[in-house]
């Protein structure tokens, strides 16, 4: 018996230094060239991120656009829809004309578009992708040293969790829903001060190492028999599993200390309503949790859902919601574009802005957070009230850590979004040399936007 | 690193024998030894929020604090039960097992609680005392994994306890990992069914016995099978008519079938999602959470008195106006509220318009916007729920820019307006006219008459079934015979997690007319399907094992 348990005992101490050690050649992959560093001379790593807002923004039947720009290159011209981001035009791409291809697929309304961005292929049916999700991959790449392998957070207050994160297609991310149950995640318990001097690896974690090993022990008995879908199914469990033994490894090791992490405080509990300036307000909160614990080293990769697909946002006080008023709202004999729904459009990008004023008031090395993060930001369609897949608007926020030349608008038509997913994934990181499918499929990155 | 590899690599092919031996322990027949195929999972079904509860609370007492975040649950055609079998776990949802499973460990092997659930003693408390550990492990491991440990299994367990012993030195501590680990399992965390080659006919496959003892225990209890029905499975018994007999039997017997059936009328008529329904406050200022809680409810209540308390006809729930109220309802309802009692029974006069189960104010506000009702969402939500009848996806390419904004007063006339548009009215002439029924009930389901000045009509029309109001579209329901066979479908495939294929067409038909009658009575209907043998049948997925017919089924025989 006390052979046994000396095995296992040896058994857990190699496993979970093998599982650290994985971590750490990973380095290599973000190391920068720029030299971006702390003051100790450690290297500031790259994070990556997704930010999905619901509706698009708007175009006009007459083939005009409230929010493409009409210069190319750098130094774009803020337009109605992007004056919330004007103040950090320098540091976001904005790439407009792209579009989702189906080729034979139908256009699966609020649906295509972003699973066609994520997963390089349209989708057979609504609520399922055709394929895993590129944060998955850049995650699997970048995300495997620190205690989360990525953060899924929706703020949009809606009915149901809203997350487009999957690496089966059909089992989605359950992502934290208020700041609170954030800030719980990120700075409750399990959370380890990377700047406090006396650090101690906590005994408890090793017991509950054994706990996670005796269900792996099992996995090969269990898969031996099971039919493919539910092999997917199974296989993600595992994968689950093994981020939780990760979450494990990390709290053993003591935390480099990082100089931005600072314990912010608990956040109070959310009002519950889904009206535009709530979630907005609900926005700010929560990113300026994440861009903590991104600071603190928590996680590297993040999803950020600021409004479901077929936005349920509103004006407080209007019995119409955004959805609703992008269909009915005719557009303006004068103005040439729907009033309503640009204003609505306005107000959602002022939580795209709020977002990444946040992420931008962390210093960081000789910048910011924002300036070592690569955030990709799209919407599920273009022209809302036909439910185009052409011109979806997207953009790439923040410097990849130098790697990005940002502040640039590149106006690509009929070109497929894909290639800015790719660009995304190479900048943050991830070893993709090509990503999509059919007409989608695309080996070609955003060049000018590389350094 | 090298020495570690090797040493996993030994333990899985011990992993493989001791489940080759533990399968032929599984098949009690000897003949089936003659045939060398293997058992071979059938489905994997994600535990419900509920079932977890649930088995916990039978398993271990009601006095364990369940307290943590569940992952979202899917719905596939119509029910949740069969979104259950599509789902997996995430890396957060893990997460959030992982850490119940600390906390329910602990409160197990709490100095309060442990002596009740210990089958044992330990020799000593400070030490590892390796028969009594088993002893626990395979006694708790079989009702949490719904079937006998394999050796394997149970070696992995003691591991587990003995390392914690050793490193905390005590043994309560030490069986606290074990019994974490069988709660993280998939075992425990997924319904896995499998199958095994029928003895009778080896080319066919049958459920096996504690598969068969699981669909039976959810479908009526919707737990984990408790001991005398595990009892049933190592026997043999539940495979034999008169075993399977005395258990649909004993479990629709049991108060507790009222669990089983309100699980499934729950889940098929989506009474869920009130904790995060969200209504504007400035429109309407009488909604809160308490409402939307009571709400819920209210529709529950109505449902389990109608139908299994009372087991009246099924096509009631279209037509009654009895129900339960509390305080916060009666206030939105504004009809007086005296009892003394949290809930009190209550009939509504006909002036009110409530009657039918979408006149409740939980399916109204339910279905409908933020700020204003939704003729189209109530429509096409009566027709997935109640007649299983699903709305296709709008067509992407309706040409909206020819909708203009209407100016009307109701939302009737707008909706109207927009039906001289080809490409809206293939859909919503066939959505919109039962929810127009609903109109004189708001967003958040107050009865109104007027909206914007205007007296709300009422009328509808669906392809020509002309009726008014809540009360004639409850007519129409009731006399639908969609109604009764959409129900029929629903518990079959909420039990045996899949919708029946064609070829047990069938046999869904004959059930639907034993169903009427039966005097179209719930829980009769649920032992009706129980008892036949259609309910066990298993589709062997693709992949799972080579030289298999696709569709088997244990009716063969007969």
């Amino acid at each position: 018996m006390s052979k046994k348990i000396n095995r296992r005992s040896l058994l857990k101490g190699m496993l979970g230094g093998a599982t650290v050690s994985l971590g750490l050649p990973m380095l290599n992959l973000f190391l920068n060239e720029n030299g971006n560093a702390y003051a100790d001379g450690s290297t500031i790593p790259t994070r990556f991120g997704t930010y999905f807002w619901g509706l698009g923004l708007t175009d006009t039947p007459a083939g005009g656009t409230r929010w493409v720009p009409q210069k190319t290159g750098f130094d774009y011209e803020i337009t109605p829809e992007l004056e919330a981001i004007a103040a950090l035009k320098n540091k976001v791409s904005v790439f407009s004309g792209f579009r989702a291809i189906p080729d034979t697929r139908p256009n699966l309304v609020h649906w295509s578009g972003h699973a066609s961005i994520l997963s390089g292929v349209a989708p057979a049916a609504s609520g399922r992708f055709d394929g895993a999700t590129l944060d998955t991959k850049v995650a699997d790449a970048i995300g495997g040293s620190t205690r989360f392998k990525v953060l899924d957070i929706d703020a949009s207050v809606s009915r149901r969790p809203v997350s487009y994160s999957t690496r089966t297609g059909s089992t989605f991310a359950s992502p934290d829903q208020s700041p609170l149950a954030l800030y719980q995640r990120l700075f409750g318990e399990g959370f380890q001060d990377p700047n406090s001097e006396n650090w101690a690896p906590d005994p408890a974690i090793m017991l509950r190492q054994s706990v996670l090993s005796a269900v792996t022990d099992q996995r090969h008995s269990l898969m031996r028999s099971v039919g493919h879908e539910d092999q997917i199914k199974l296989e993600q469990y595992f994968t689950s599993l093994r981020e939780m033994e990760n979450q494990l490894a990390v709290q053993l090791q003591r935390p480099e200390p990082r100089d931005a992490c600072v314990l912010p405080r608990s956040p109070s509990e959310l009002e519950r309503a889904g009206s535009v300036d709530v979630v907005n307000s609900n926005t700010r909160v929560m990113a300026r949790l994440l861009a903590m614990g991104l600071a603190c080293d928590q996680s590297r990769v993040f999803n950020f859902v600021h409004t479901g697909g077929t936005s349920e946002t509103y004006i407080a006080g209007q019995s119409k919601i955004y959805h609703q008023i992008t269909h009915d709202e005719p557009t303006h004999a004068q103005l040439g574009y729907q009033p309503e729904t640009s204003k609505l459009a306005g107000l959602v990008m002022e939580g795209f802005g709020a977002f990444l004023e946040e992420l931008d008031a962390i210093k960081e090395g000789s910048g910011t957070l924002l300036d070592n993060c690569l955030v990709l930001a799209f919407s599920d369609t273009g022209y809302a009230k036909i439910h185009s897949l052409e011109n979806i608007p997207m953009m790439l926020a923040g410097g990849a850590g130098g790697r990005h030349k940002a502040g640039q608008h590149i106006h690509a038509p009929g070109e497929s979004v894909t290639r800015v997913s790719l660009t995304a994934m190479q900048l943050a990181g991830a070893p993709a040399g090509e990503f999509g499918t059919g007409s989608m499929r695309t080996a070609r990155a955003v060049s000018d936007v590389i350094a | 690193m090298k020495s570690a590899r090797l040493f996993v690599l030994t333990l899985s092919v011990g992993v493989v024998l001791h489940v080759a031996a533990h399968s032929t322990v599984v098949i009690a027949d000897d003949s089936t030894l003659a045939t060398h195929k293997e058992p071979v999972v059938v489905a994997v079904r994600r535990l419900t929020e509920p079932q977890y509860r649930q088995s916990i609370e039978d398993i271990f007492g009601e006095d364990i604090q369940i307290t943590g975040r569940f992952e979202p649950e899917r719905r596939e055609i119509g029910l949740l039960a069969l979104g259950s079998a599509t789902l997996s776990l995430t890396a957060a949802g893990f997460e959030q097992y992982f850490n119940l499973s600390l906390d329910i460990s602990r409160q197990v092997f709490s100095e309060q609680m442990r002596h009740a659930v210990m089958p044992c003693a330990p020799a000593s408390p400070a030490e590892f005392d390796r028969v009594c550990a088993e002893q626990f492990i395979s006694t708790y491991g079989e009702q949490l994994f719904r079937r006998p440990l394999s050796s394997a299994e149970v070696e992995a367990r003691l591991d587990a306890a003995a390392l914690g012993t050793e490193q905390s030195g005590d043994f309560y501590t030490g069986l606290q990992l074990a019994l974490s680990s069988m709660l993280t399992a998939p075992e425990y965390l997924f319904r896995i069914e499998r199958a095994e080659p029928d003895p009778e006919n080896a080319d066919n496959w049958r459920l096996d016995a504690w598969s068969r003892a699981s669909r039976l225990s959810y479908l009526f209890w919707n737990t984990s099978p408790d001991k005398e029905l595990l009892a049933a499975a190592r026997s043999g018994e539940l495979h034999t008519e008169n075993g399977l007999n005395a258990q649909v039997q004993r479990l629709s017997s049991s108060p507790r079938v009222q669990d089983g059936i309100q699980a499934f009328l729950v889940d098929m008529m989506q009474i869920d999602g009130f904790d995060s329904m969200i209504k504007d406050a400035t429109i309407y200022p009488k909604f809160n959470q308490l409402v939307a809680d009571s709400a819920q409810q209210q529709m529950i209540r109505t449902l389990v008195d109608l139908l299994v308390v009372k087991e009246r006809d099924y096509r009631e729930i279209f037509t009654s106006n009895e129900t339960f109220l509390n305080r916060p309802l009666a206030a939105v309802y504004q009809v007086p509220f005296a009892s003394s009692e949290e809930w009190a029974p209550y009939t509504f006069p006909d002036s009110a318009e409530r009657s039918g189960i979408f006149s409740q104010i939980g399916f109204l506000s339910l279905y409908a916007h933020p700020g204003t009702s939704s003729p189209t969402i109530r429509g096409i939500k009566l027709h997935e729920i109640f007649l299983c009848e699903h709305t296709p996806e709008p067509p992407a390419d309706v040409d909206f820019s020819s909708v203009v904004d209407s100016s009307a007063a109701t939302s009737r006339e707008r909706l109207l307006d927009h039906m001289s548009n080809p490409g809206c009215i293939v859909c919503h002439q066939r959505s919109d006219p039962p929810g127009l029924a609903l109109e004189h009930f708001d967003g958040m389901g107050q009865l109104r008459k007027y909206e914007n000045g205007q007296l709300i009509d009422v009328n509808a029309d669906l392809f020509g079934n002309k009726f008014v109001g809540a009360q004639g579209l409850g007519q129409f329901l009731y006399n639908d015979p969609r109604a009764s066979s959409c129900l029929v479908r629903n518990v079959y495939a909420y039990g045996a997690a899949r919708m029946p294929g064609s070829a047990e067409r069938p046999y869904i038909n004959t059930q639907i007319e034993r169903f009427a009658e039966n005097g179209y009575r719930v829980p009769a209907l649920f032992s009706q399907i129980a008892l036949t043998p259609e309910f066990f049948n298993v589709v062997i997925p693709q992949g799972a094992q080579q030289n298999t017919n696709n569709v088997a089924s244990a009716a063969s025989a007969q």
